[in-house]
């Protein structure tokens, strides 16, 4: 067997161990782990099919910084891991007989016979000094170019609503109100009052 | 370089991605515990048609595929952005983040 | 002025009259107000008389055309219009001339009544719709005219609104009238559907169309028009069993009781028939239904006069018994003896309520007679007139109702149509049975011995000329109009452009035969069962109601069973109250209770929400709110979708060679 092969499957095995850990584990954490553990084997594969930008990003910016975010709320928020497995082994049988049967029939589309070696040539084996990135860029700011700015705006839309949606207003906190301030008249600050003065504005009693 | 049957074949990774498509699929009805899982679980489906895309732009030669997985990669970081917001005000709400405290919508 | 201004004038200026007096009477106050009545009517009266100068007594032409298009649908064309012959101009004659000594009438009658200036109103407004009633040239403009002197009477009957006698009264009057109305428009309907129009003469010009055409190859066409159209003047003229209404009419004041209910509304059925003629005449069926409901209203209402006590119940039962006559007469074909006795019986019968409305004037409103006599010193020319009317009506020879009643017995005698052995029975012992109530009411109100209490009596006093002059106006043709107008009216052809009578029923050509002369008939009468009937009459009442008061008492005591089934009007009020009116309750409460709230209600709007709400509840479950739920459905359904796609359905798109 070439090493290609090997590599392949050796990365798929774990991939999917790991995906099934993460779906059957009791910990809500060791889950995370483990879905940090099947985008590693993910990020391998791609390298296998020669993008190896995507492949750092996606462990970059998903294991990173998603994961990582994940993980954060895991430990935030407190879960009770106890009560929460107690309807577990009444659905699986039909889930599991679902996702086989789905898995049974998308092989058949999927087999060989469709996309096997008889219709799909083999791929170009590229030099070693083939630029993935280079060949991604060229593509993605000539013809691309409008999805990815939209792609821009749409993280920018992303974090707003994030901030909005969780953003509590703490009514103790002492806060400028730039409008107000802008918008105050004279007379709100000042008032000029007359008031007689004793002596007719004079110090002293005497009429030096 | 050997041909033949020993390479592997756009289906193998096609397959593969299935796969890994369905056991998503599963661990969302089948585990009741809690919403984190269920967006770990759309994330590894998201990943898994990823690999999907890669599969067929380096078998066909064609680069779309990787803009393609450029921008599903953007959208699911979003994604879980918001999703964990929302997250945590349904903790904050209802103080536990069980699925079964989301059926506000129960007929 | 051209004779069609001068139908139009005849027809509108009581109208006018009406509206003045009804919107601006109590601003212009009495006096002008009864002015402008009396006004419009007499304008009618005298356009009246002309009227008949030209028509009948010139000849002149008969004036059919229709003034005003109302509505066109189709071929059918419904107006206003007029057609103006000889029954029309006699009619008219006849109405006008009451209506105006009625009007006349009220301004004495009715002074101490708050409503005068709306009494007015309604009387002109009667006399409007009597108009257009009897100068209509179609069927519509009849019904228009049927239902409009309905309409008045019910508020007439009702005037005295505070009174709940009077109030339930108009109530009965108007519900009778309605019964008739049905059967009316039944058979209007079907001379709509048979001839295609309203119009008389198309009708009557085209009625060998329905020759021997059955409806539901049962009953001729013909004689269920002619029974139908019957039955609405059973209800207008009071006929049994539809007369119920008309003694009750006497709770409204006397004036109208002389107006409506004896001289013109009830004479209406009559006049349509006659009207009608050219199709009764082609149904013997019909006619004799006609003839027998005639004789039994005759006879049986004449019974019942004689045990009344109120003084306008009496002349009020008369009034039923001689439209019985005028029935009778109609039936057997004798249409022209009918309007005869119309004309006479109008005359009569409205001063006889005059008079008793001037005895009630001046007994300060009291109507019992058994409460009065001896008047007669002290009203001589109510008492006078009252004779007259008295004798008219019960046929002594010379005065009018001895020709007309005559005439009609006769007519009966020479008919051909069955059971007409009975009918004459019936008509004669009439003769005797009217004579008796008559002179009865007449002896105990004004002769013998006064039983009027002594503060009335003191007040007892002749009554106004307002009230006089029309008794005197009113007594005149009671006794002359019969001698006048006999021969011209029933023998030399005065109706005979208006009324046809077919050669089967020969007892007009009879009568004719045997006619000869006024003068002869009276010095004849000595000789006719009639005039001695009508002797034993008078003497009768003589007896039991001066000689010797007791006998009346003690065969009261020995027949009280029959005095009890007279007394209660043989039941007819009792047995629909019975039957109709608590049989319509509780038809009302059935349907309310069963059909109203356990069918609709229950089944069909509760029923509806209720199943709704079941389905909802069966349905919404779905719904549990569970997200995983959700997307185990969607799965699923993923899944059958791909099986279907790929391996059933019409092109699948996975081969699988097994």
């Amino acid at each position: 067997m070439e090493f290609e092969q090997i590599l392949f499957y050796v990365f798929s095995f774990w991939l999917i161990a790991s995906s099934l850990a993460m779906v059957f584990s009791r910990n809500t954490a060791f889950s995370a782990l483990f879905l940090i553990l099947s985008f590693f084997s993910t990020a391998s594969l791609w390298l296998l099919l020669e993008a190896e930008f995507l492949a750092i990003t996606l462990i970059l910016v998903y294991v990173g910084a998603v994961m990582v975010l994940f993980l954060f709320v895991i430990k935030m928020l407190d879960i009770n891991d106890s009560t929460l497995r107690a309807k577990f082994t009444r659905y699986l049988p039909i889930g599991i007989g679902v996702a086989v049967v789905i898995i049974g029939e998308m092989s058949l589309v999927l087999g060989s016979s469709q996309f096997g070696l008889a219709e799909v040539s083999e791929p170009i084996r590229h030099a070693a000094d083939y630029s993935n990135i280079t060949e991604l860029a060229k593509e993605l700011y000539t013809t691309y170019v409008y999805p990815f700015e939209l792609a821009a705006v749409l993280l920018l839309i992303a974090i707003i609503s994030a901030i909005t949606l969780i953003h509590r207003v703490d009514s103790r906190a002492k806060k400028q109100s730039i409008t107000e301030q802008v918008n105050t008249r004279a007379e709100d600050r000042v008032r000029l009052v007359s008031i007689s003065s004793p002596n007719d504005g004079r110090r002293n009693n005497d009429n030096s | 370089m050997m041909g033949g049957e020993t390479m592997i074949t756009l289906s193998d990774y096609l397959i593969l991605s299935a796969i890994v498509f369905c056991i998503g699929l599963a661990g969302i009805f089948i585990n009741r515990t809690n919403i984190i899982t269920l967006l770990m679980c759309v994330e590894l489906m998201l990943a898994a048609v990823n690999t999907n895309f890669i599969a067929f732009s380096y078998f066909m030669g064609d680069q779309a595929g990787q803009i393609f997985v450029f921008f599903v990669l953007t959208v699911a970081a979003a994604e879980v952005a918001i999703g964990l917001g929302i997250l945590t005000l349904v903790f904050r709400n209802k103080g536990s983040i069980n699925i079964d405290v989301t059926n506000n919508l129960r007929g | 002025m051209t004779m069609e201004n001068i139908y139009l004038t005849i027809a509108l200026s009581p109208l006018i009259g009406a509206m003045i007096a009804g919107f601006f009477g109590g601003i212009l106050g009495r006096k002008v107000t009864h002015t402008i009545a009396i006004v419009g009517v007499l304008i009618s009266t005298a356009l009246s008389f002309y009227v008949f100068d030209t028509h009948v007594l010139n000849n002149g032409d008969i004036f059919n055309k229709n003034i005003y298009t109302w509505m066109q649908i189709g071929s059918l064309n419904v107006s206003v219009g007029f057609l103006i012959d000889n029954l029309t101009s006699v009619m008219l004659v006849v109405v006008s001339f009451v209506s105006l000594m009625v009007h006349i009438y009220t301004i004495g009658y009715m002074d101490d009544d708050n409503g005068y200036t709306k009494f007015f109103s309604y009387i002109s407004l009667f006399t409007f719709a009597m108009f257009m009633l009897i100068m209509s040239n179609n069927f519509m403009q009849l019904f228009f005219g049927w239902e409009a002197v309905g309409l008045v009477s019910y508020l007439l009957i009702g005037f005295w609104h505070h009174k709940e006698s009077a109030v339930e009264a108009n109530l009965k009057a108007f519900l009778v009238n309605r019964v008739g109305d049905f059967g009316f428009l039944l058979g209007i309907a079907l001379v709509l559907m048979y001839f295609g129009s309203l119009d008389y003469i198309e009708v009557f010009s085209d009625l060998s169309v329905i020759n021997g055409v059955d409806i539901f190859d049962q009953v001729s066409v013909i004689t269920t028009i002619c029974i139908l159209l019957f039955i609405g003047a059973m209800g207008k003229s009071a006929q049994v069993p539809l007369h119920v209404w008309l003694p009750g009419s006497m709770e409204g004041p006397t004036p109208i009781s002389a107006l409506i209910h004896a001289a013109t509304m009830v004479t209406a059925g009559i006049f349509m028939v006659s009207r009608m003629s050219p199709m009764f005449e082609l149904s013997d069926v019909a006619l004799t239904v006609v003839m027998l409901i005639g004789a039994i209203t005759a006879l049986f209402m004449g019974l019942l006069g004689i045990v009344q006590n109120d003084i306008k119940r009496v002349v009020a039962y008369s009034t039923l018994s001689q439209l019985g006559y005028m029935t009778v007469a109609l039936g057997v074909s004798a249409y022209s003896v009918a309007i005869f006795h119309l004309m006479t019986h109008a005359f009569f019968k409205a001063l006889l309520f005059l008079a008793a409305g001037s005895v009630i004037v001046a007994m300060h409103h009291e109507q019992d007679i058994r409460n009065m006599g001896g008047l007669y010193k002290k009203m001589p020319i109510t008492y006078a007139t009252s004779l007259i009317g008295t004798l008219a009506l019960i046929g002594f020879p010379g005065f009018s109702g001895f020709y007309s009643k005559d005439m009609i017995i006769e007519a009966v005698h020479y008919s051909s149509l069955p059971y007409t052995d009975l009918v004459y029975y019936a008509v004669v012992v009439g003769v005797f049975i009217t004579a008796f109530y008559s002179l009865r009411m007449f002896f105990i109100v004004f002769h013998g011995e006064s039983r009027v209490d002594k503060h009335t009596e003191e007040h007892l006093k002749e009554s106004t000329s307002s009230i006089t002059f029309p008794l005197i106006a009113l007594a005149i043709p009671s006794v002359v109009i019969g001698y006048i107008t006999i021969e011209p009216m029933l023998f030399a052809g005065w109706l005979d452009n208006a009324i046809m009578v077919s050669p089967r029923h020969s007892s007009m050509s009879e009568l004719s035969s045997e006619f000869h002369g006024a003068a002869s008939m009276i010095s004849h009468a000595l000789q006719t069962v009639p005039f001695w009937m009508m002797v034993a009459g008078i003497v009768s009442a003589w007896l039991f109601s001066i000689y010797k008061t007791a006998w009346a008492d003690s065969i009261k005591k020995r027949f009280h069973r029959i005095y009890y089934i007279l007394d209660s009007l043989y039941g007819f009020d009792r047995f629909n109250e019975i039957v109709f009116v608590n049989g319509v309750k509780k038809l009302g409460n059935l349907l309310w209770k069963v059909s109203d709230m356990g069918l609709i209600d229950s089944i069909v709007v509760n029923g509806s929400a209720k199943m709704v709400r079941f389905f909802g509840s069966v349905v919404r479950p779905i719904q549990t709110g569970y997200v995983y739920h959700y997307a185990f459905l969607m799965i699923f359904s993923l899944l059958i979708i791909l099986t279907w796609v790929l391996f059933a359905g019409n092109s699948p798109q996975l081969k699988i060679d097994f």
